[in-house]
């Protein structure tokens, strides 16, 4: 028996939270609790939307942290894989997350708490020769200004897809979707093993991303901030 | 007093405020503010200060050396930064009498008293608070002369409703900084105890959120009354002309506002920390008690760059909206006017009008005329009517180089032409120099 309050998928499509929540759903953004409106849609609409999206080829996942997201498996509809930029300011965001000392201030922390505990984690000399490799001179001023170019653009990115939300240019908003960053570490068993059931699921790739061409050109255009710079 | 917030500033600054109070001095000053709370004292005589002082050096810093040097230094400090008065106005003939300032009670307050808003405390003054306004309201209603206006209506309003809502307003700080207390308590909490420290910190999420909603209703209900009460007086005020009254209510309005936004504002806040904080507990605390997750994601990170993956999104590019055809209108280039440069020049007639004029003249002479207005009149029937008023100042151009002419001093205008008068000479006769 459904719990829905749509009775048919034409009418959980003829709402009119759909558009904007398809578009959502479909340019990767996660949606959770903090969207309030859009995300009680879905919890509705669930059992209407979720063989919807099957017939696109892709799957939409709703997570007990309490948030949705569209993942493709099939080449219906189009997919990406996260830069390295994103993947480290993800991650480390994540772990920001499940610090207490950010749950004293409402998950909100600030951008420059983010630098600091990724230069802490990786050094700075391996965090710019992951975010830039093709670099090959290490200059601490031009180090320094990648890094923060780098970041910039894959907070803005992160931001889009509903990981994070801006709070002003110093603040940011952690949202309970970071611990998909966590996924290969959630639970206690093999972490090559998590990943390989993650790799299956279509939830991770191996292999290298392109930083400059994330989506779209963002990243092409970072490049061009982080060459003027240096 | 200036109200201009930047006079007050600038003020400040040119005399160059400034407070330095070490944790001794604030022991000193605490210590000082419970010894009149205990003994009832009024004020302090220097031997009760430097013994208060020599106490106090005792706990705080026991190896100090020459305390009582150290005392005279202390309440030089606290007299310079208006934390002690001397009160007793003697000089040097004996020693001083000292009270403790306005400013130092009010720091040493702030550190000792819990003055944060309570659903008792709340009750209590906004009882008191109704029912003054209603006293208030009541004599608005009778009095009758502005002098009683402003004894019976603006000095309440300003003195004892004034101190009320200060005094909520003043709790309510002392309630915000409770609630950063807790919010660091949580935090502090989970650190030490991780799983262990749940039910307290649900404990303490469920007491602050339930110490806000009463308060939020109590502010809902109370300020609509005390509202309605104050707009009561205005209009009253404004009907008698009280202008001074009317503005005094207003500035209770707007503090009875400030206190009915800030129990929605902080309860909004509140709420989203609530559920912040909850959903943390559920999804992050309760499904990892051991914290293990937070060490493996750290290890996960710093080995990301030799074992990298990547998470897939979904990214389907926007739908391309064709644009719609548009007709162009055609501009047409820029050119300069093309004209035939090879045309063959117009004809036109002689100008020889001159000419025709001395001719004129010279016949107009030969048949007798004696005045320069005979002579015009005899020259202009042979030119178009547009070119008359030029023709006539050709002849008298003429007429003055062909003859010589006399002129009275003051000299008649005569007709010479439809709509044409010119001031006459008169031609001697015979005389025409050729």
């Amino acid at each position: 028996m459904t719990t829905s309050s749509f009775e048919s998928l034409e009418e959980a499509i003829a709402d009119e939270n759909f558009p904007e929540v398809d578009l959502g759903l479909r340019r990767g953004r996660h949606i959770g609790r903090e969207d309030g409106i859009a995300y009680d849609y879905l919890v509705d609409a669930l059992d209407h939307l979720e063989p919807f999206y099957r017939r696109f080829g892709c799957e939409l996942v709703q997570r007990a942290d309490g948030y949705f997201y569209l993942l493709p498996s099939g080449d219906r509809l189009g997919r990406r894989q996260l830069s390295p930029g994103e993947m480290l300011v993800g991650q480390t965001l994540a772990l920001l997350y499940l610090d207490p000392a950010t749950l004293q201030h409402g998950g909100v922390v600030q951008r420059e708490t983010l630098l600091q505990r990724l230069s802490g984690l990786l050094g700075v000399e391996k965090l710019v020769r992951t975010l830039n490799p093709r670099r090959k001179k290490f200059d601490e001023r031009i180090a320094a200004e990648t890094v923060r170019t780098k970041v910039t653009g894959a907070l803005r990115r992160l931001t889009d897809l509903g990981f994070i939300d801006s709070v002003d240019d110093a603040m940011l908003r952690l949202r309970p979707a970071l611990l998909r960053f966590a996924e290969p570490v959630r639970d206690l068993s093999d972490w090559n093993a998590a990943l390989e059931r993650l790799i299956k699921s279509g939830e991770i790739a191996l292999g290298e991303a392109d930083e400059d061409n994330v989506d779209g050109g963002n990243g092409a255009e970072d490049d061009d901030e982080e060459e003027a710079g240096g | 007093m200036s109200s201009d917030p930047s006079r007050l500033i600038a003020a400040l600054a040119r005399d160059r405020i400034n407070l330095d109070l070490k944790t001794l001095d604030l022991c000193f000053l605490a210590g000082l503010h419970l010894r009149a709370e205990r003994a009832s004292l009024a004020s302090f005589e220097e031997d009760v200060l430097i013994d208060m002082f020599e106490q106090v050096c005792d706990m705080v810093d026991p190896g100090a050396e020459r305390p009582r040097k150290r005392a005279t230094h202390a309440i030089q400090r606290l007299r310079d930064q208006r934390m002690l008065a001397r009160v007793d106005g003697a000089g040097i003939f004996r020693s001083g009498e000292y009270t403790l300032t306005r400013l130092a009670a009010a720091v040493v307050e702030y550190f000792l008293e819990d003055e944060a808003l309570t659903r008792e405390s709340l009750t209590l003054l906004t009882g008191t608070l109704g029912a003054q306004l209603a006293e208030i309201l009541g004599a608005a209603k009778r009095v009758d002369t502005e002098n009683a206006w402003l004894k019976r209506v603006v000095a309440p309003l300003r003195i004892t409703v004034g101190d009320l809502v200060g005094g909520i307003e003043r709790r309510q700080r002392g309630l915000d900084a409770q609630q950063e207390e807790v919010q660091a308590e949580i935090s502090r909490l989970l650190q030490a105890d991780w799983f262990g420290a749940v039910e307290r910190c649900q404990s303490l999420l469920d007491t602050t959120t339930d110490t806000l909603r009463e308060l939020n209703e109590v502010l809902l209900r109370d300020t609509h009354h005390f509202l309605a009460l104050l707009q009561e007086i205005q209009a009253l005020a404004s009907e008698s002309g009280q202008a001074e009254s009317e503005s005094a209510v207003q500035r209770v309005i707007e503090h009875v506002d400030r206190i009915a936004a800030w129990g929605g504002a902080r309860q909004r806040a509140w709420s989203n920390y609530y559920q912040y904080t909850h959903g943390y507990l559920r999804d992050v605390v309760r499904l990892d008690p051991d914290r293990a997750l937070s060490q493996r994601l750290r290890d996960q990170v710093a080995n990301w760059p030799s074992t990298p993956f990547h998470l897939l999104v979904a990214a389907e590019p926007s739908i391309r909206l064709l644009r719609p055809l548009e007709l162009r209108a055609e501009r047409p280039a820029v050119t300069s006017p093309r004209m035939d440069r090879e045309a063959s020049p117009d004809l036109v007639g002689p100008e020889d009008t001159g000419l025709d004029i001395e001719i004129l003249v010279e016949g107009a002479l030969d048949a007798g005329a004696r005045s320069l207005a005979e002579v015009t009149e005899r020259v202009l029937p042979n030119f178009p009517a547009d070119l008359r008023y030029v023709v006539t100042g050709r002849v008298a151009d003429v007429l003055a180089r062909v003859t010589r002419t006399r002129r009275d001093y003051e000299r008649p205008w005569r007709t010479v032409a439809p709509n044409l008068e010119l001031e006459d000479w008169d031609l001697p006769r015979a005389e025409k120099s050729r």
